[in-house]
């Protein structure tokens, strides 16, 4: 339990949602970043406080580890996540070559 | 032996459809020596009498689930099996002269028809009650398939469309039946079932409910009101097709599962009622519906129908302790309707015509045909020296026996139906005789008559002449219904040519005349008129429903905004949320002490961090100019790597300030391209004022939803967390003392290989975007003028 962590998650959550309902392309893009960022929190927090505890770098017996699982899981997201962004950015760059437009309105308005 | 018998036809099927590459026409001889084999082998079984009245085979399927290949052999399943082999040998026979070499893909069709072989083996073989759903529902796809063998014709599909539509759907009522059944009694064996009986003490409702389930299931298969019209539909299919599976086999299925049923469900108060309604009422319907259409198929299909509902309702009307001329009415009526079937499919063959009012005078052309439709006619009608009139008899002396015990208005309206039905069903017959093989010869007829070869007849008149044979004949039926008899469903009675002066003899004979009567009055008036009425055509109505549905499933897409990502997303988070946030206030319990416990454990260079990250995530929100907001994104992004060493994962930390650094520069250079026009722009466009409050009040739900979902799941956390083995087993499975190192590489090497894989992917795509050459009016119209490439300069000039 780490009620920080939690209310952190809190407002990443709210910030990037509200970010990504916007029009904006690049309002969008930014929401999916912090929303990236957020979810990597949200499963880290599940490995419980880590007060008291050292890295999960086993160098000698007995000593009390956090919990490993969730830090693979996170650092497999990171680069996942990065990959979806670069993606996204040239998706974004692609599509104002295309349309001559960063809004998602006006691209419907002049197809 | 069995398994040999029903896995002929499924194992030998792909090897048709190659074959008939090869062999062209020839592969229906193949062809013929599965259900050949399969017939020989059942012949064998159904006639040792060393074996018990009820047997069954399991092998091993799907043991996890309790599923397993069980087949079931008694009199009703060897009966059937055995009309379905046996008709399946005569006629692959006949199709093989009657598709001789016109029509393309024959492999194909010989490999569906096998197919369909074997899958109605399977069926009424099933022991387990999944298992006959499987086989249930693989009837109904290759008759699907073979519907629209022609599928170069409209009617074809449309046909197929339907039946598949309507089998299909109703064959999902019977999987919830069979479900249901399985559920309250513990048991998905048939022949436990039948041993037991139900348990309608404890569960009557539920079982009540299966049975409605099931009956629906039934009702769809075999063509019963309302579910009716489709099979007349279904007639586009090639002759022997229709032959096979829309009159001797497939529809009959739901006659098989009636029976099958019976033993357990006739105690049932819902029982006759809605057999006797369903049953009786298509009965009718059906055959008044056969005598005003005029295409001979479409005649036959509606006849076939109204045979099937009194088939169905004469299993309602039974009594407890078991039915006396089932046997008898289902025999009867696969030899004559096969027969009937065989004898259009050679007519129309012979003429290229369909319609009975364009034909007429074959039988000098053809007399050993006519001899065959004649009988099989008769036999229809019910007149005497055919099988036909025992069944007549036999059908009366049950409707009137419990007219004399006593009537229930039930059993009234059954008897109603079926008298007047009999009346048409003579009218119809007589005319389907008569118009197409006596009268003067339409010139249409002449014109294109061309002589069918002997082949094609054959099997036509071996039904025929059963028919006739067991007509003069019946002892030789009695031993045969004896030995197949099945306790609690069937109760055979001796059969007899003549019963002496009875009262349903003289009902038959009265029904023969005013039959003759009601041809003649159509005869006189040309037939003008008679057709069948807007309102009864239900397979328009079902059309139509299939049209409006693709219109209102297009109107649901559209009030979602499934096309448009911008509308769309808020109702998907608003599901989310809802789903969510609904799962935590109602399903976890203490919900109030766990979000709030005593011990809060705010750690105060954590909760610094955090504080610092939350206001420079804020200010991305805040902040009005690109720049601004991305340089707020990328602190924020610093300091979550931060967050991390202060969560003891160094490995994370290092991945995200490489990782954040990347992003921020990709994101800069977008940002350096677009003008500042482009910035400006943005926010003359703005939502309505709702909209923004409803977006503003979606994001702090997601929000609040995400912290709530932390707490309540950390503040109970696992008591032997997976993280633990890897830990333990770091050091000596993986030699090394980084456990998030070894899990990434050693344990789970193969979730990084996936995810290098995305990476690849990614970049790939990133590419394609870049390189993707958008063609200037001219280049489109002289084709393109240079190499595509990274057209990116000429596209920002013009």
């Amino acid at each position: 339990m780490a009620l920080e962590t939690a209310l952190l998650v809190g407002v990443m959550f709210t910030v990037a949602t509200y970010l990504i309902l916007q029009r904006s392309f690049v309002r969008i893009l930014f929401g999916f970043l912090i929303l990236t960022n957020a979810a990597n929190l949200f499963v880290l927090s599940m490995s419980g406080r880590p007060n008291g505890r050292s890295a999960p770098v086993v160098l000698e017996k007995g000593v009390p580890m956090v919990d490993p699982l969730p830090q693979a899981l996170i650092l497999t997201a990171i680069v996942i996540g990065f990959g979806v962004a670069a993606y996204l950015v040239f998706l974004l760059y692609r599509l104002f070559l295309d349309r001559r437009t960063t809004n998602a309105t006006e691209m419907y308005e002049e197809p | 032996m069995l398994l040999l018998a029903l896995g002929l036809p499924m194992v030998g099927s792909p090897f048709l459809a190659l074959a008939g590459r090869r062999l062209g026409a020839r592969v229906g001889w193949l062809a013929l020596i599965l259900p050949v084999m399969s017939t020989v082998l059942l012949g064998v079984l159904a006639m040792d009498r060393s074996l018990p009245a009820r047997w069954g085979v399991e092998l091993p399927w799907v043991p996890t689930l309790g599923l397993n290949l069980s087949f079931l052999v008694d009199g009703l399943s060897l009966m059937f099996g055995l009309v379905v082999s046996g008709m399946g040998c005569l006629v692959i026979f006949h199709a093989i002269f009657y598709l001789g070499t016109d029509y393309a893909h024959l492999g194909r069709f010989y490999s569906y028809l096998a197919l369909f072989m074997g899958a109605m083996l399977g069926t009424v073989f099933a022991d387990h009650v999944v298992l006959l759903f499987l086989f249930w529902e693989l009837t109904g796809v290759t008759s699907f398939l073979l519907i629209g063998f022609l599928h170069g014709e409209e009617k074809s599909r449309v046909g197929a469309r339907q039946a598949l539509l309507v089998t299909g759907s109703t064959g999902l009522a019977l999987f919830a039946g069979v479900m249901l059944l399985q559920r309250a009694t513990g048991t998905s064996s048939l022949s436990v079932l039948l041993e037991r009986g139900l348990p309608w003490g404890e569960r009557g409702g539920e079982l009540s409910l299966a049975m409605v389930l099931m009956l629906v299931g039934a009702f769809g298969k075999s063509a019963q009101f309302p579910f009716h019209f489709w099979l007349p539909n279904a007639m586009a299919a090639p002759t022997p097709v229709s032959a096979y599976l829309h009159s001797a086999t497939m529809v009959k299925l739901g006659v098989f599962l009636v029976a099958r049923m019976y033993p357990l469900f006739v105690v049932s108060p819902l029982w006759l009622p809605l057999l006797g309604t369903v049953g009786f009422t298509t009965m009718l319907l059906a055959a008044v519906l056969a005598l005003v259409s005029h295409d001979l198929k479409s005649i036959l299909a509606w006849s076939t129908i109204s045979q099937l509902g009194f088939l169905i309702g004469q299993y309602g009307l039974g009594p407890v302790g078991g039915v006396g001329h089932d046997q008898l009415h289902l025999l009867n009526h696969v030899l004559y309707k096969g027969c009937l079937f065989m004898v259009a499919g050679v007519a129309m063959h012979a003429t290229g015509l369909r319609d009975v009012r364009e034909m007429g005078g074959l039988f000098r052309r053809l007399p050993l045909l006519g001899m065959a439709a004649v009988l099989a006619g008769g036999s229809m009608a019910g007149l005497p020296g055919t099988l036909g009139f025992l069944g007549k008899e036999a059908m009366l002396a049950d409707l009137f026996q419990p007219l004399r015990d006593g009537a229930s208005p039930w059993v009234l309206y059954a008897v109603g139906c079926a008298g007047v039905a009999s009346v048409v069903k003579i009218a119809f017959s007589l005319r389907l005789v008569t118009g197409v093989f006596f009268g003067k010869e339409p010139d249409g007829v002449a014109l294109q008559y061309h002589a069918p070869g002997l082949g094609m007849q054959l099997p036509a008149l071996l039904l025929a002449a059963g028919s006739l044979l067991f007509g003069v004949w019946p002892g030789l039926l009695d031993g045969l219904f004896g030995q197949w008899a099945v306790e609690g469903l069937n109760r055979p009675k001796p059969l007899a040519v003549w019963h002496g002066w009875s009262v349903e003899l003289f009902t038959s004979a009265g029904m023969v005349m005013m039959g003759v009567l009601l041809h003649e009055v159509g005869r006189r008036t040309g037939w003008r008129g008679w057709r069948i009425p807007g309102v009864l055509q239900a397979d328009k109505a079902f059309e139509w429903l299939v049209e409006r549905f693709q219109g209102w499933t297009k109107v649901w897409t559209r009030g979602l905004r499934a096309d448009r990502p911008a509308d769309h997303l808020p109702i998907v988070v608003t599901f989310v949320v809802m789903a969510l946030g609904a799962g935590l206030l109602g399903l976890v319990p203490g919900l109030a002490e766990r979000l709030w416990p005593e011990d809060v454990g705010m750690d105060p260079l954590r909760t610094g961090v955090a504080g610092l990250i939350a206001m420079t995530v804020v200010g991305v929100l805040v902040l009005r100019r690109w720049t601004a907001q991305l340089i707020s994104l990328a602190v924020s992004g610093f300091l979550t790597c931060f967050y991390f060493v202060l969560y003891r994962a160094p490995d994370l930390a290092l991945t995200q300030i490489l990782v954040e650094t990347v992003t921020l520069i990709l994101v800069l250079l977008l940002l350096a391209r677009f003008p500042n026009s482009a910035q400006v722009g943005e926010e003359t466009r703005r939502p309505g004022r709702w909209t923004h409050y409803f977006h503003i009040g979606l994001s702090l739900a997601t929000g609040c939803v995400a912290t709530g979902l932390i707490l309540v799941v950390t503040s109970a956390p696992h008591p032997e967390p997976l993280g633990a083995r890897y830990l333990e087993q770091t050091v000596p499975l993986a030699k090394g003392s980084n456990a998030v190192n070894t899990l990434l590489v050693d344990f789970r090497g193969f979730d990084t290989l996936g995810e290098v894989t995305v990476l690849v992917v990614a970049t790939l795509g990133c590419l394609g975007l870049l390189m993707r050459y958008k063609r200037t009016p001219e280049e489109t119209r002289q084709g393109p003028l240079g190499p595509p490439g990274f057209g990116v300069e000429e596209q920002r000039e013009d």
